[in-house]
């Protein structure tokens, strides 16, 4: 019987689980489909990251380091394809470039993470598919990261952008009937790199609660408004239409408790998150029960944050719904220290 | 460009709407289950029908023939060109209907004005409407966007409560009628959207030079969402494609405007006592917007409602020195007047308010000429030599 | 405690909403009738005053209007404010239904339809104002089962749709025989009707309790209509 604990999933999660179990003495390898480690920050290419601004390559890298010196055996382009046995003799089928092989574990922890939601089913008309200039969280992360933000319909930096939250989250008609917890922090810290990069654009944040928590508020809202002078507009946008060579956005300026129409040269979606495809592929594959929203379920809420349905599996980071880094870094050493727990005690972890 | 830029546009170029999107539920599984229960009759659609995709990926049905016209009382009574047009349309494509008698109003209108209704009488209508149809064989086809988007609220609120059926069930019982909840509600310009190749095959008139706006009825795209055609090929599938299909189908050029999403200002009770409202809220919101942003040739819309709004609001604005003037139709007199049909005979413009004739003109016809046509036929129903114009006399 | 101390809560003066005449009881028992309505319960969840609604509306932009304050007093059961907005708002609705964009799912077009049914069934004046100048249509519809018809269209009635009106009032018969579609050679009604099928939209009325609605509104009028349908009925031996 194996005492090895895989890790499916190289982003921030999978990599504090594995550099834990391994710091531990306990014997693990990380299965990540991607040709790199990292996760949704370098794949799509995150700049600084909430809330302190380090460059996500820099952070992401650390924790890379980490898992490297520690010894974890690592198995990039590879993917977990059937599930085999029970806790604590599992067997997974990964394939990979070089062929199928079997991986016998006595634990697993679901690192998969999450995908960025797609404007293209969001219920109100933001022409996301229409419209150069209309992009997302992600879309501008990536021009911040080259310092190079302009409107992509002319190629020039723009003069008026803003963003609106809670796209794709919050909203009963689409199903997704919770908040992704981030987008407020990062839209504001991308206003705030916006205004850093371009000190001449204007910025403006549409929203229906702005929801920065704990210590976020005062390390991110106070500064984005009073350093660095976002304006924030209580009153969600509806429409995003093409005016001549601008855009025009309406909403309610609910202040002011009138309809509100005007221009901008790039709205910014933030676009919230919903489960990956790795995240719906490990739940069937695994034979684990997803929650409503697609997320693995995690079953002993609130003090258990990471156990699943099935013993002998763990899920941490935003497999399990919408979470920030702190809440993956958490997670992660959670996940670890419940499996590694298991495979030596051959008990289930109490929480 | 810079990479990113490059990248960016290349991720949004197109929409895939993915297989785990909820709203892709499908509204017919439970219509059969009430079937199957004894609830009700689903009339169904009859072959042959074109699949076409709405909205969230579910598949809808429209019938090609064998359609029960359920009539607007607008188009019929003020706008008859519009119903003309349909008939007309359908009838050069070799498709048989039945034009009922036995059809009432849907009283949508009375509903949204007045609120001098309730849910029950609102579903018994309807119900009544659909068993109309049924006892006769032929499918219905909804003429006014706002009888289409009532009845799918109707089919909506009954399919979820039960004592409503309940209520109306007994209503039908008294009447003698069967509870009739048809397959599909099918709105004409949803068969017009399904026919516009055939439609275009038939064309005669070179409307290449023609420059259109589009306005979509808020009932046809607003009300129950799900159920409205989308198509990847028009907008990107990001706007419905009704309307603006059979215009690029027949070569007009659609052009945007920045209020596309917006209502006409019709209000139902304001356009007959509070007509500042709508008189304003057509010409600043919509027509000098288009005017001032896309200058088309001709305003094209797909509901009764929408038409008199639009086209009716001009001449006071007109009063006042307002950026107006463009006239409006429905695109299935667009689409007759494509086929070769007379602008009076069969369009029945002269019913029209805001002035058609530039674009008559700018389509190759003849409207002077036309005109004189019209007023021969006048003649013959005055001088008693017929009593009626028939299809025969129309061409 | 009385009623009104127990307001007070939400008010710094308590007849801010006004219609302060009106006892509370009443009041209570009316939006009682809203929220018990069948539909209710799929028009309000709750509200996170967002604006979407406010935002897509087109009576939002030309009166002093708001769905979203239609959503929001209804969603935390403001009694007060929502029969003031019975009162004073309901009928500037535009009733398009831009506003089920909602993302809690709300429906305040659809609440505003509840909100107007209970006035008009409750013989409010502000209800009976609104649709003066109305009833000439539920009259056109009750006996001819068609809302609108060609001799609607006169120049006094619509003297801002312009010139044709007029043409179209003073060639009225001929221009409905021109008309190729048979049922279209119509002055009084949009299209032929059944006999049979008129009165069946009658009995529909009757039977759901709409007719008691008109009764409301126009009491006159739901005489005339009642004696007119009463006797074709009789003729075609239909017993009520």
């Amino acid at each position: 019987m194996s005492e090895t604990i895989a890790v499916i999933g190289g982003g921030p999660a999978g990599l504090e689980a594995a550099r834990g179990v391994a710091d531990l003495g306990g014997s693990v390898v990380l299965i990540e489909k991607e040709s790199f480690l990292g996760g949704t920050p370098i794949r799509e290419n995150y700049a600084a990251l909430t809330p302190n601004m380090e460059p996500a390559e820099v952070a992401m890298g650390r924790l890379i380091d980490g898992v490297q010196q520690a010894g974890v055996e690592v198995l990039l382009e590879h993917q977990v394809s059937v599930c085999e046995g029970d806790a604590p003799e599992f067997r997974l089928t990964v394939t990979g470039p070089g062929g199928e092989r079997t991986i016998e574990c006595g634990g697993i922890i679901v690192a998969t993470g999450f995908e960025h939601f797609d404007p293209g089913r969001e219920t109100q008309m933001y022409g996301y598919y229409e419209h150069p200039d209309v992009l997302a969280l992600q879309d501008l992360e990536a021009m911040l990261k080259e310092h190079n933000v302009v409107r992509p319909s002319t190629g020039l930096p723009p003069e008026r952008i803003c963003f609106v939250q809670c796209v794709g989250s919050r909203d009963r008609q689409i199903g997704n009937e919770y908040c992704s917890k981030v987008c407020c922090g990062v839209a504001s810290k991308e206003a705030i790199e916006v205004r850093q990069q371009l000190p001449d654009c204007k910025v403006f944040i549409f929203y229906i609660d702005m929801r920065m928590y704990g210590y976020w508020e005062n390390q991110i809202y106070w500064p984005a408004q009073e350093e660095h002078h976002v304006q924030y507009i209580k009153g969600i946008i509806t429409e995003v239409l093409k005016k001549g060579d601008k855009l025009l956005v309406r909403g309610e300026d609910t202040t002011m408790g009138r309809p509100m129409e005007v221009t901008m040269d790039m709205v910014i979606l933030s676009v919230g998150m919903e489960p990956s495809p790795g995240t719906r592929a490990m739940s069937s594959v695994l034979g684990i029960e997803p929650n409503k929203y697609g997320f693995i379920e995690a079953v002993n809420p609130p003090l258990d944050t990471v156990s699943t349905s099935r013993r002998g599996i763990w899920a941490c980071g935003a497999s399990l719904g919408p979470a920030d880094l702190e809440d993956c870094a958490s997670s992660g050493a959670a996940a670890a220290m419940k499996a590694l727990t298991f495979v030596r005690r051959k008990s289930v972890a109490v929480g | 460009m810079p990479i990113p830029v490059e990248a960016l546009l290349k991720k949004k170029e197109h929409f895939d709407r993915g297989p785990h999107d909820p709203r892709s539920e499908d509204f017919h599984h439970e219509l059969f289950e009430l079937e199957e229960q004894g609830e009700w009759i689903v009339s169904r659609v009859p072959e042959p029908f074109v699949p076409v995709e709405t909205k969230y990926g579910v598949t809808k049905k429209i019938p090609k023939a064998h359609l029960w016209h359920h009539k607007s009382c607008g188009q019929c009574g003020h706008i008859p060109g519009y119903s003309t047009s349909i008939f007309w349309v359908m009838r050069k494509l070799g498709y048989d209907y039945n034009d009922p008698r036995d059809q009432t109003s849907c009283t949508a209108w009375n509903y949204y004005a007045s609120a001098t209704s309730n849910a029950a009488a609102q579903a018994a209508v309807a119900i009544r409407n659909f068993a109309a149809a049924y006892e006769t064989g032929y499918f219905p086809l909804i003429h006014c966007g706002t009888s289409y988007g009532h009845y799918k609220e109707v089919r909506e609120e009954l399919l979820h409560h039960r004592e409503l059926r309940a209520q109306v069930r007994e209503i039908m019982d008294k009447l003698n009628k069967p509870m009739v909840m048809p397959e599909e509600i099918v709105h004409y310009s949803e068969w017009f959207y399904a026919m516009r190749h055939e439609i275009a095959a038939l064309q005669v008139r070179d409307f290449s030079g023609i420059a259109a706006t589009v306005h979509p009825a808020c009932h046809y795209y607003k009300l129950v969402e799900g159920d409205a055609i989308y198509d990847p090929d028009v907008y990107g599938g990001q706007r419905t494609a009704v309307v603006t299909g059979v215009a690029e189908a027949l070569g007009a050029e659609v052009r945007n405007y920045s209020t596309w999403f917006d209502c006409c200002g019709f209000g139902f009770r304001h356009i007959l006592v509070q007509r500042d409202f709508t008189r304003s809220f057509a010409t600043l919101r919509k027509i000098e917007r288009m005017k001032e942003e896309a200058d088309p040739d001709v305003v094209l819309t797909h509901d009764t409602g929408c038409v008199t709004t639009l086209d009716k609001s001009q001449f006071a604005a007109m009063a006042h020195g307002r950026n107006v003037g463009v006239p409006v139709m429905s695109e299935a007199q667009f689409a007759a007047l494509a086929m070769g049909a007379h602008p009076y005979k069969v369009c029945q413009l002269h019913w029209h308010s805001a002035d058609y004739r530039p674009l008559l003109e700018k389509m190759g016809i003849d409207w002077e000429a036309a005109w004189a046509e019209f007023q021969q036929d006048l003649k013959r129903l005055e001088s008693g030599e017929k009593q009626y114009l028939t299809w025969d006399d129309v061409g | 405690m009385t009623a009104v101390e127990n307001r007070s809560a939400f008010y710094k003066n308590p007849n801010v909403a006004g219609f302060d005449d009106v006892p509370y009881e009443e009041k209570e028992r009316l939006i009682g009738l809203v929220k018990a309505d069948m539909r209710f319960p799929d028009y309000l969840y709750g509200c996170y005053e967002c604006g979407i609604c406010v935002a897509a509306c087109p009576s939002a932009r030309f009166y002093d209007f708001s769905p979203r304050r239609i959503a929001q007093a209804a969603a935390r059961d403001d009694v007060e404010l929502m029969y003031q907005q019975m009162q004073e708002d309901v009928w500037e609705c535009s009733q398009c239904f831009s506003c089920v964009r909602c993302p809690r799912g709300n429906n305040p077009g659809g609440i505003i339809t509840v909100l107007r049914e209970v006035a008009v069934n409750a013989g409010l004046a502000s209800a009976r104002e609104a649709l003066e100048g109305y009833s000439r249509i539920i009259y056109k519809i009750m006996s001819t089962g068609t809302q609108v018809s060609p001799d609607m269209l006169q120049p006094d009635a619509f003297p801002d749709w312009g010139p044709e009106v007029k043409d179209v009032s003073d060639n009225l018969d001929m221009w409905r025989r021109a008309l190729p579609p048979e049922t279209l050679h119509t002055t009084s009604t949009g299209w032929d009707v059944d006999e049979r099928t008129l009165l069946e939209l009658y009995l529909i009325w009757f039977h759901t309790g709409a007719l008691d609605m008109i009764q409301e509104v126009d009491e006159g009028l739901h005489m005339i209509l009642q004696e007119v349908m009463e006797e074709r009925l009789e003729d075609a031996g239909i017993e009520v």
